[in-house]
């Protein structure tokens, strides 16, 4: 499992237990995450808190996640983004798709 | 160089960990080693080992019910494995070897033995591979299916090249395309559809059949600016379900060669690079645009510029921008743009970045595919 999950508030918290998110694993984690909008969870906080690395593939596949849980009137946003990771989601834009806050704190408050 | 095959060893006792561990680095082998199996399944999370070299006595999980789990795991259940023990009656080693191992090795066997066994298996695998990405290849070849193309367009008073570079020779998600309109107008595209090998290829194909079709119709229907193409390529593949699924960035440049102007839009691309030479200076052009098929508007946004001769323009996608620290790899267009910059404002730049090494050493450090699209305004 890449995703360790607990309920917290209105939001599903999913922990990825990841320190480089890449090609590898990108695969398990979109089924994982795409379980979970499919299990009919309508805020999903992803915490990206243990992960170093993300790449193109790896963010991909959140933002397929994204796409399908957008057509079933629910949401995931993301947080503990690290501040290279930061940086790449602000240089291709992924920061207009999700909502990024800095802990799961700030994202339940937000939502 | 060929990377160094990862070998994960589990194993309870240290000193085996570290004999066998020892031999293996010896041998040109990177090991890992864990302790038992809980450590082993957290290695596992973090690297994908080419062997899994396992003990079966250990206390708690032992080397079986190890095996058993990763055969339940889709990603692990590939991994070859091996049995390293000193249990070696037959009971054991047909139980062993039923459970699709590649081998049930005695302990008492010579280290130098061992590390043959593995060298020979993973030897005939990669032979076995080798020939069928050849096989592939050739077949993609005989089709004419290519994403990047053969030759640079001729566009008077601009030079362009382009340079790519597949990760250990699998096609990837990178797709270069230059469309000449007439005379007058010339698109050149970058993209990266987000996903590596021969998934993201046979999609990044299908997006150039897209993008070309999008490109020829709306200037057929004389439309030319770049992000009414963009905002018509997004819509189609938005409400696409056969690639709907798939993400791309996008760059799309169109040169006017008469009046010498380019207009830019991009879809979640990186920025441009951009070389002023009057200026010596080195500046970012950043689009607005998100990632092709995310949301049905897009947010695209179009520059337009002119550049003066000696100014030059660099287009690369993120396979070539990540860097390995000490701390672990990251993104950095940063010191990508410092270290570019150096061979920028020359009149052979390209030919240098090219033949000095810096391309080829980026593409090294990666595990992506790497392309850079180079545009020199040159005088008419």
């Amino acid at each position: 499992m890449i995703l360790q999950t607990h309920l917290l508030d209105n939001a599903l918290i999913a922990d990825i237990q990841l320190k480089e998110a890449n090609l590898a694993n990108s695969e398990q984690f979109k089924s994982e995450l795409t379980n979970l909008i499919n299990s009919g969870n309508k805020f999903v906080i992803v915490n990206f808190e243990q992960v170093i690395y993300v790449d193109s593939s790896f963010l991909g596949a959140l933002v397929s996640a994204l796409k399908l849980a957008m057509n079933k009137a629910a949401d995931i946003a993301v947080v503990g983004l690290n501040s290279d990771i930061r940086s790449l989601f602000q240089l291709v834009r992924l920061d207009k798709v999700f909502r990024i806050y800095t802990n799961t704190q700030e994202a339940l408050t937000g939502a | 160089m060929p990377k160094r095959p990862k070998i994960l060893l589990v194993d309870d006792s240290p000193l085996v960990l570290l004999v066998i561990g020892q031999a293996l680095e010896k041998d040109g082998f990177d090991s890992r080693r864990a302790a038992n199996v809980a450590e082993a399944m957290a290695l596992l999370k973090n690297e994908v080992p080419d062997l899994i070299l396992s003990d079966y006595q250990m206390p708690g999980t032992d080397g079986f019910a190890f095996r058993q789990s990763l055969m339940a795991i889709p990603e692990y259940k590939n991994i070859p494995f091996m049995f390293l023990t000193s249990v070696t009656d037959h009971a054991h080693m047909i139980a062993g070897m039923s459970m699709d191992a590649i081998d049930y090795i005695d302990k008492d066997t010579p280290i130098t033995f061992v590390i043959s066994k593995i060298n020979n298996y993973l030897n005939s695998i990669r032979e076995r591979h080798e020939h069928t990405i050849k096989e592939l290849s050739s077949a993609a070849m005989a089709l004419n299916l290519y994403s990047v193309p053969q030759e640079t367009p001729h566009i008077d008073g601009f030079e362009i090249d382009f340079w790519h570079k597949s990760f250990e020779n699998y096609p990837g998600g990178d797709f270069i395309d230059a469309i000449t309109i007439n005379n007058r107008y010339t698109f050149i595209i970058l993209g990266d559809v987000m996903g590596k090998k021969w998934g993201a290829w046979f999609f990044s194909f299908g997006y150039l059949s897209y993008i070309r079709a999008a490109v020829r119709l709306c200037v057929s229907e004389g439309d030319v600016s770049t992000k009414s193409i963009m905002q018509k390529i997004n819509s189609v593949i938005y409400h696409d379900p056969v690639v709907s699924e798939v993400l791309s960035t996008l760059s799309l440049i169109m040169i006017d060669s008469e009046h010498e102007t380019l207009s830019y839009t991009g879809a979640g691309d990186l920025p441009l690079l951009y070389f002023n030479r009057a200026e010596n200076l080195l500046n970012r052009i950043s689009s607005s645009g998100l990632l092709l098929g995310i949301s049905k508007e897009g947010g695209f946004d179009e520059h337009l510029f002119t550049m003066q001769p000696g100014d030059q323009l660099i287009l690369v996608t993120d396979g070539l921008i990540d860097k390995e620290t000490p701390a672990g790899k990251k993104t950095d267009l940063d010191s990508f743009t410092d270290e570019i910059a150096k061979y920028l404002g020359k009149f052979n730049s390209f030919e240098s970045l090219k033949n000095d090494g810096f391309l080829n050493q980026k593409a090294i450090e990666q595990i992506d595919d790497c392309s850079l699209i180079f545009i020199q305004k040159t005088a008419k």
